[in-house]
């Protein structure tokens, strides 16, 4: 998987994670075990999970997923989120 | 007792399809987000040789004095009044105040839109940032218990504070001015147009998804929606904002620099708003699958400007060089008028930047930076000159 830095955004480390194709299911199921399930837009056929202290939303397909990190995000949130997406550096 | 439930229907937004304007509580609000609402604050506190935060807090006092006042019943007791007071600042996406103790004359806040919005879209600062919400709260005292009173932020989030904390000075000072607009302009009767249409975007189905979206605050009174901080802003803050500016900027002889740094807050608001945007779920799900070309992209993003208020306005020409568009119920030109009579001069900075801004966006290359000022766009007629719509053209600057 890999990252892309989104720009003009609520937070200046936006990214979006682009998970392998085959973990997409296994990953959401990891992020809805910590931070809830996901609640489904229809209308713009996305999904999302509103953790404290980020925002995870996709679009129905769940991948990429895009990360909006609130202000209060620190260190130790994104590095457990990387470890729940399986993402490192 | 009353709870924060009970109150939300006063609060319940209306919509026009046929201007596009979203009503909450007896005034239109505007969709903004927080490149927006930040910059246009920068440039306005920021003016050399005027009040630019008297501006800010002045009209937010007058604009949500009123606002508040009609969302109250006759029947509240002053718990359910603040409950409201504190209800509508959340709901409009401006952040979360507790006025738990504004008795004491302390009223904080711990989320806000104007301090993610000035430290996402223009960074760290040593000043406090939050005018607005001085405003506000003088609005909203004023409405509550009819008294003028001064809010002074001392500590600011944007600063590094835990919260920000805002204290109440009810010594003497001028009465609250009403929001006094006459006579109110109706919106068109018939319909405008031609207007050019991409074969791909289903336009209605854009502004159907945007209007059904709950563009309400959040637990913490946000609204981080296509990955941006939205608001709704009554119209009457920005119109009274930037007619205060002109003015006051026209009394050093400094009018059309104060039109240009207008014009130009939108211009990144149009590059900033959109490629934010573009770069959403929200797009990537309902919107990418009917792009396209550029040309589609950029009906796209008209179409969701209209759904969020900012001027029923549509495409008359387009080409990768050129753009004309044609808006018939501006907010900018509507507003002025309702304010201040017939204008001498097109009154629609907002939608003038924006023109030029999602122009460089979809036609131009490289950063934001590098992007800005390669499109120029003038409006050559206004609503608020008499005119039956207001008119902008863009063009590729050589």
């Amino acid at each position: 998987m890999h990252r892309e830095k989104v720009p003009a955004c609520v937070h200046p480390e936006t990214y979006k994670y682009f998970l392998d194709r085959d973990a997409v299911i296994s990953t959401w199921q990891r992020l809805a075990a910590r931070w809830g399930e996901p609640r489904h837009n229809p209308s713009f056929r996305t999904m999302e999970i509103a953790a404290p202290r980020f925002t995870l939303r996709a679009t129905v397909l769940g991948n990429p997923i895009t990360v909006l990190r609130r202000r209060e995000c620190t260190a130790a949130d994104v590095a457990e989120l990387h470890a729940l997406l399986g993402y490192g550096e | 007792m009353v709870t924060g439930s009970d109150l939300v229907p006063r609060l319940t937004m209306q919509y026009e399809p046929a201007t596009y304007r979203r009503r909450i509580a007896g005034h239109d609000v505007i969709i903004h987000c927080h490149h927006y609402n930040a910059r246009l604050q920068r440039t306005i506190e920021g003016a050399r040789g005027i009040d630019g935060k008297g501006i800010l807090v002045g009209a937010a006092e007058v604009v949500f004095g009123d606002q508040l006042a009609r969302a109250l019943r006759p029947g509240d007791d002053e718990v359910t009044r603040w409950a409201v007071a504190e209800l509508l600042y959340r709901h409009l996406g401006f952040g979360r105040i507790d006025l738990s103790r504004i008795g004491e004359g302390i009223v904080t806040a711990d989320s806000s839109h104007f301090v993610e919005g000035w430290l996402a879209g223009l960074g760290e600062t040593t000043d406090n940032v939050c005018s607005f919400t001085e405003g506000y709260l003088q609005g909203a005292v004023h409405a509550v218990t009819g008294a003028a009173v001064r809010v002074r932020e001392v500590e600011c989030m944007a600063r590094g504070a835990g919260r920000c904390r805002f204290e109440v000075d009810r010594g003497e000072r001028p009465a609250v001015a009403a929001n006094h607009k006459e006579p109110a302009i109706a919106s068109p009767r018939e319909p405008g147009g031609p207007y050019a249409k991409s074969a791909h975007v289903d336009e209605q189905a854009i502004i159907d998804a945007v209007v059904g979206m709950p563009m309400i605050g959040d637990d913490a009174g946000l609204i981080p929606a296509f990955s941006v901080y939205l608001a709704n802003m009554p119209a009457d803050f920005y119109n009274r904002i930037c007619i205060g500016f002109v003015e006051a900027m026209r009394g050093l002889g400094r009018d059309k620099a104060a039109i240009r740094l207008l014009v130009s807050d939108a211009e990144h608001c149009g590059m900033n708003t959109f490629r934010g945007i573009m770069h959403s779920p929200e797009w990537d799900g309902l919107i990418a699958p009917m792009v396209r070309d550029r040309a589609d992209a950029l009906h796209a993003i008209i179409a969701i400007s209209n759904a969020l208020g900012w001027g029923d306005w549509h495409v008359t020409a387009h080409t990768p060089r050129t753009l004309a568009l044609e808006s018939r119920y501006g907010y900018e030109a509507v507003g002025y008028r309702e304010y201040r009579g017939l204008a001498a001069a097109p009154q629609c900075a907002m939608l003038t930047g924006v023109a030029a801004g999602v122009m460089e966006l979809v036609y131009g290359e490289g950063t934001v930076e590098e992007r800005y000022g390669t499109f120029s766009a003038r409006e050559e007629r206004c609503v608020g000159c008499g005119e039956p719509s207001c008119n902008f053209a863009v063009e590729q600057v050589e």
